[in-house]
């Protein structure tokens, strides 16, 4: 199943929030430390400048230390703060009083001159910091100084702040996912509205997708709309046409019934020539107009060219015999936007008329809309030939459910009144006139 | 002239076999695609009727097929929705002509007339070669004006002649044409039905439409008069 948008945006956005809040903290966690450390090795690096001045010489010119030492933490048992001297060779010298009852530093080993060494070492902080030293004979000593500081104030320092972060990046965290959360439900909120209209719809108790909805959703659910009235009016059309059928078909079958009950067989065989064709017109005709799709708002754009071309190959070879000549004038970016089958039944039985009462020429004009590019809406088709054509009198009666010009040939009546019908439902027009080729013009526009 | 009806609905299939018969063709009849398509493609049929909706293969695959197997008869679609789809799609597989159902037996019968001459290279119904015209669409045929009464089968014999003017059919060919599967091809009937239109096209023997020629058929020697 898939997850609904809720839960993937939820997933999603609190992903993105806990990564988010889990980088700061360790960022700030480690900026912090580092900034305490910094601190640490200034005030190390103070300590062994005092030191140093505090230092005095001996008798032969060596280093040594008065009782009275720079910081007073140097100088009281177990203070946290320590100092000691590597003498030449690294041989242990000196060490401050606060180191009594301790074990002595533990430095790793003595620093060249000038070097400066930080280290972490057994809740200590430790900075060594190697030194040259030139006694009264003139030969050069080196000396490390190591001071030392335990890191348990420091430890305070940074547990402190550790809370405090914590505190206020998890109280951050609560808050956003709340804002989080009824972000979401206002922002999905049409969509929940629009599938409980839409049930609404179900249940018979709406119309349409009524209330405005947000620009995004209201293609969607404009498009909703034209469906449900598009098979709303199609559900009508089909009720409509299922009566208009019924209807129909009961006179001939009266005619029929009156034929049958009248025990005269000579009678009942001209009912039924005359009827069952009749029926079959009725028949045709319904069935027709029902199959006609119409004008939907989610059509495709048909190209007009190739089914032209189609039905004029498949009529071409129909009428081979008659040797009809067939001009036909379609712009390629020609588009029809509905149903192809409407398009094609508009088309076969204009062209059909057209080839079956033409003399020897037959004529496809197409327009399309004036604008440029490939999808050109189709405003009209004209279909000429160079028939008979048909007198003004009896061009309000083809156009009629069932009617019939012309015995010899059947189908016209039908044809004609099919295509009107069709045309109507694009709320188009179909008009009958004389061509200049000298028969039938038919032109529909829509 | 043979026939093949491809129709599932078996009350319009046969009463198109008896229709048919009844006017002279030799009728062939399939009630799936299948069947039709192995008929058509193993026996000289000179036109096809097809029904688009048919169990098995469908009648604008039959078409297809029998095309790409090379069969050139002409084929006559039946259909009963009448859209131009349907019509569209069967005139481009490879049909000649359609008919929307339900439909008259002399429509059917005009629009095979014309197909059968339009297959020939005739453009009018009208056949005329000397004293001697032939209808195709009236399936009639006169003697200088004079009508004369042929029977359904002798007029099949003469009009397979005489549309092939000029050329020797072989008896065996003869016989596919004017008779369905089931005939006995060794009966000597064809001979006579020979020898009855020639006495009556040719009444005093100065004539000679139709010649023998021995082991391998026959031929109808007079040529067609220019005026057509």
């Amino acid at each position: 199943m898939t997850p609904s948008i809720h839960l993937r945006m939820t997933l999603a956005a609190s992903f993105v929030l806990a990564a988010f809040l889990g980088i700061s903290a360790y960022a700030l966690d480690k900026a912090f430390r580092d900034s305490v450390e910094e601190g640490f090795k200034n005030r190390l690096q103070g300590h062994i400048y005092a030191l140093l001045g505090a230092a005095e010489t001996d008798n032969s010119g060596g280093m040594r230390f008065p009782e009275d030492l720079p910081d007073p933490r140097f100088s009281n048992p177990d203070s946290g703060l320590y100092a000691g001297i590597l003498g030449p060779g690294g041989r242990y010298q000196w060490h401050s009083p606060s180191l009594l009852g301790r074990e002595e530093i533990s430095y790793s080993q003595p620093l060249a001159p000038g070097v400066k060494r930080f280290q972490r070492n057994d809740g200590l902080y430790l900075l060594g910091f190697g030194l040259g030293w030139v006694d009264n004979a003139g030969r050069e000593q080196s000396y490390t100084v190591v001071v030392a500081e335990s890191t348990a104030g420091m430890e305070a320092e940074v547990g402190g702040f550790r809370l405090t972060l914590f505190l206020w990046l998890g109280g951050a965290a609560l808050l956003l996912l709340l804002v989080q959360g009824v972000t979401l439900r206002w922002g999905l909120s049409p969509l929940r509205r629009a599938a409980r209209d839409l049930k609404r719809i179900q249940a018979g108790k709406a119309e349409f997708l009524g209330g405005s909805y947000p620009s995004e959703l209201r293609g969607l659910t404009n498009n909703v709309n034209a469906l449900i009235s598009h098979g709303r009016a199609n559900q009508t059309r089909y009720r409509n046409r299922l009566g208009d059928l019924a209807h129909s078909l009961k006179t001939p079958l009266a005619v029929l019934q009156g034929a049958a009950d009248g025990n005269d067989a000579d009678d009942l065989l001209r009912a039924v020539r005359e009827q069952v064709p009749r029926m079959n017109e009725i028949v045709q005709y319904q069935l027709q107009r029902a199959a006609a799709a119409g004008k939907t708002d989610v059509a495709r754009a048909i190209p007009v060219a190739p089914a032209v071309r189609k039905l004029t190959a498949a009529l071409e070879k129909v009428y081979r015999d008659k040797g009809v000549l067939c001009g036909a004038e379609v712009p390629e970016g020609a588009r029809f936007f509905g149903d192809e089958g409407d398009l094609l039944e508009v088309l076969g039985n204009l062209l059909e008329n057209a080839f079956k009462y033409c003399r020897s020429r037959v004529r496809v004009t197409v327009e399309a809309s004036a604008s440029a590019g490939e999808d050109r809406p189709l405003v009209g088709i004209v279909i000429e030939d160079d028939g008979e054509g048909i007198p003004e009198p009896e061009r309000e009666q083809v156009l009629r459910r069932g009617a019939r010009r012309d015995q010899q040939l059947p189908g016209q009546g039908i044809g004609l009144s099919v295509v009107d019908e069709i045309v109507r439902l694009y709320q188009g027009t179909l008009e009958i006139g004389e061509s200049d080729l000298g028969g039938a013009r038919v032109s529909v526009r829509w | 002239m043979r026939i093949l009806i491809i129709e599932d609905e078996q009350a319009l299939r046969e009463q198109l076999q008896r229709q048919l018969t009844a006017k002279g063709y030799s009728v062939d009849a399939a009630a799936d695609g299948e069947d039709g398509r192995f008929l058509g493609r193993e026996y000289p049929f000179d036109l096809a009727i097809i029904d688009l909706g048919l169990p098995k293969m469908s009648g604008i695959e039959v078409i297809r097929k029998l095309r790409t197997d090379g069969r050139e008869f002409p084929i006559l679609i039946l259909t009963a929705r009448g859209n131009w789809q349907d019509k569209v799609e069967g005139l481009e597989a490879g049909a000649d002509d359609y008919l929307v159902k339900p439909f008259h037996i002399e429509e059917l019968l005009a629009r095979l007339n014309a197909l059968l001459r339009r297959s020939v290279g005739l453009t009018v119904p009208v056949l005329e070669c000397g004293p001697i015209t032939l209808d195709t669409a009236a399936q009639s045929v006169s003697l200088a004006g004079e009508a004369l009464t042929l029977t359904a089968y002798e007029y099949r014999v003469l009009e397979y002649l005489m549309l092939h003017q000029g050329k020797v059919v072989s008896k065996t060919v003869l016989t596919e044409h004017i008779y369905d599967q089931d005939f006995d091809r060794d009966s000597n009937v064809l001979e006579v039905f020979v020898g009855r239109l020639r006495r009556k096209l040719d009444p005093d023997g100065t004539l000679q439409p139709i010649e023998t020629l021995r082991g391998q058929g026959y031929r109808f020697r007079l040529e067609r008069n220019q005026s057509e």
